[in-house]
């Protein structure tokens, strides 16, 4: 192992809490004061972050409850830990003291791939899509700690994908010798989250490694690509990603089903749009 | 170096700090002046004692304090509070912590106060190691106290159907998963529909009770069962929730197939004076439980009868 990439594994051991953006936590925080408000309802907004999503499914699958890396959805996690545990987690939550603008633009990025992730598992009819969407709102998370914990490397990796016009992927591969997949891996695993849900952050770029949950890990793959090929958020680079033949060959999409998603994706992101517009509004 | 009780510090002032030094030799002390950190560690990895500074940020200190006494897990964590002189007279009924001290007490006395609430805690657990649940001396004394006091209270017998099966499919260890997110299903429900006037019990093994108002007691049941069924596929593997029932073997060879480990709860409304002892209450209750058992799937039945 690199001594930067065992300089990040225990920097990741050590970290306490990643912070989120501050109008989710005021809505939240709101929702939460309001005694009609339901855990439902609290649900639906926490899933909209996925560094909320991520610390409430840390706690519950921590080894002190006793059911390590059985729980991957928040509605799940809430029934669990209970209302007031959740509550807590909210009014403790950190959020980033100055925000900028690319912060937002990973936010949106990830959640155009938790709704993407979910319309292909309803599609291909997988048994539980939220665990998908879950997924798919986690998968870029090891962006997230590269942006809050490694900021002086995140400007290294920002410099060359400018200068050199490559992927970002490429260039953390050029910098860091792996890449935000690994990354989330690492960290993934340091919360005990279920496999069903480390698979596809670790692997959304790199299918064929994925071992037991490949359908999962290919949906987040593809959904990846919708989000960037409609130019909702920014994960780092103003391109593509190039489609993993494995993952296609996993999903067996035919164009109809492309032909029915596509309109249905639209009316997911027309909803999107409005929500990320108020948080921006929140903000100003 | 001899074995220390871990206590956690939440706190701010240079005093505590020496204070910390001082406790040392006694504590394995885990500090911290940041609320969420100090959130993070408890709930994650829980200390055996809480020392929390109310001057750090009065209203922080309130609502923790609330948060962790009303865990299930955190129930028998004793909490102490440091206060100053001035803040001393206040209403202990919202802020229910195990103890206070006060702001720059001497810290011979600071320190036998934590041992000591280490020690009252041990007095009163009975509870069942495996869920934090109270266990049977104390579901018998409260059925036996809503019985002496007459109350429109309905005791409901909890328990999972197929649940050996379950356990030889995939272990021991899977089974007490289980029993524990059951558990913490039913301190919420109970937590979120009746507050204070709710409780849960572990009897053992397979078997829960819970008590509530007897006008929530359908309602309640609902709830476990819908909770229940959606966290079920949680615990099992994703080939037999794909054939959706266990195949096993019988003993004369023969392949069955069995369903999911299911809840059956059987209600008995106390009604007034209709018992006068508790060991009634579950005669009745296991009549229930043959008849909500033959059922399929995850039922409750609740005793309509009369007398």
């Amino acid at each position: 192992m690199s001594e930067l990439k065992k300089q990040i594994k225990k920097r990741l051991k050590n970290l306490q809490s990643l912070p989120t953006l501050p109008p989710i936590v005021g809505q939240l925080t709101k929702l939460i004061a309001d005694e009609r408000s339901t855990a439902q309802q609290v649900a639906a907004l926490i899933e909209k972050d996925q560094v909320l999503t991520g610390k409430v499914l840390k706690m519950v699958n921590s080894a002190f409850y006793g059911f390590p890396r059985r729980i991957s959805t928040v509605s799940n996690a809430i029934v669990l830990l209970g209302f007031n545990v959740v509550r807590t987690l909210v009014i403790t939550a950190s959020i980033f003291e100055t925000m900028q603008a690319q912060d937002l633009k990973l936010w949106e990025h990830s959640l155009g791939t938790a709704a993407a992730a979910g319309l292909l598992a309803t599609k291909l009819e997988l048994k539980n899509p939220e665990e998908v969407t879950t997924a798919g709102l986690l998968h870029d998370i090891g962006k997230v700690v590269l942006r809050t914990e490694f900021p002086e490397i995140l400007k290294q990796i920002e410099k060359t994908v400018q200068e050199k016009g490559i992927y970002f992927r490429e260039a953390e591969q050029e910098i860091l010798d792996f890449d935000h997949g690994e990354i989330g891996r690492l960290l993934a695993n340091q919360w005990n989250l279920p496999e069903r849900l480390v698979e596809p952050i670790a692997y959304h770029h790199a299918v064929e490694k994925a071992r037991k949950f490949k359908k999962e890990t290919a949906i987040v793959h593809f959904a990846d690509i919708m989000v960037r090929a409609v130019g909702y958020g920014s994960g780092g680079d103003p391109w593509v990603p190039p489609l993993n033949d494995k993952a296609w060959k996993i999903l067996r999409l035919t164009e109809e089903d492309i032909f029915e998603l596509i309109p249905a994706f639209d009316e997911k992101l027309i909803e999107l749009r409005l929500f990320t517009l108020e948080m921006q509004n929140e903000m100003a | 170096m001899k074995w220390r009780n871990k206590l956690f510090i939440l706190a701010r002032s240079e005093w505590v700090k020496e204070l910390t030094s001082f406790l040392k030799d006694e504590f394995f002390i885990e500090f911290s002046d940041i609320p969420e950190k100090a959130v993070e560690k408890v709930l994650n990895n829980p200390p055996e004692l809480l020392l929390i500074e109310e001057a750090l940020s009065p209203e922080m200190a309130k609502n923790l304090v609330l948060a962790f006494k009303k865990d299930l897990h955190l129930t028998f964590l004793p909490i102490l509070l440091i206060v100053s002189q001035q803040e001393l007279n206040k209403d202990w009924e919202k802020l229910p912590v195990d103890d206070f001290v006060l702001e720059k007490a001497n810290p011979e006395e600071i320190k036998s106060r934590l041992k000591l609430a280490l020690v009252r805690v041990k007095c009163s657990a009975d509870a069942n190691p495996l869920t934090g649940l109270p266990g049977n001396t104390s579901i018998l004394r409260t059925i036996q106290e809503k019985i002496d006091r007459k109350e429109k209270v309905a005791v409901a017998y909890v328990d999972i159907d197929q649940f050996k099966p379950f356990n030889d499919r995939y272990g021991f260890a899977r089974g007490d998963e289980i029993l524990r997110a059951l558990a913490r299903i039913l301190s919420n429900v109970l937590g979120l529909k009746c507050r204070e006037e709710g409780f849960v019990g572990h009897i053992g093994g397979d078997d829960f009770v819970f008590i509530c108002p007897e006008d929530l007691v359908e309602e309640v049941c609902q709830e476990i069962i819908e909770e229940y069924e959606r966290i079920l596929p949680n615990f099992i593997d994703p080939e037999d929730l794909e054939r959706g029932y266990f195949i096993a073997r019988t003993r004369q060879g023969k392949i069955e197939k069995i369903p999911f480990p299911s809840l059956s709860i059987a209600v008995v409304p106390l009604r007034g004076g209709r018992f006068k002892h508790y060991g009634e209450v579950s005669a009745v209750a296991s009549e229930l439980k043959k008849i909500v058992k033959a059922k399929k799937g995850s039922n409750y039945l609740i005793d309509r009868r009369k007398n």
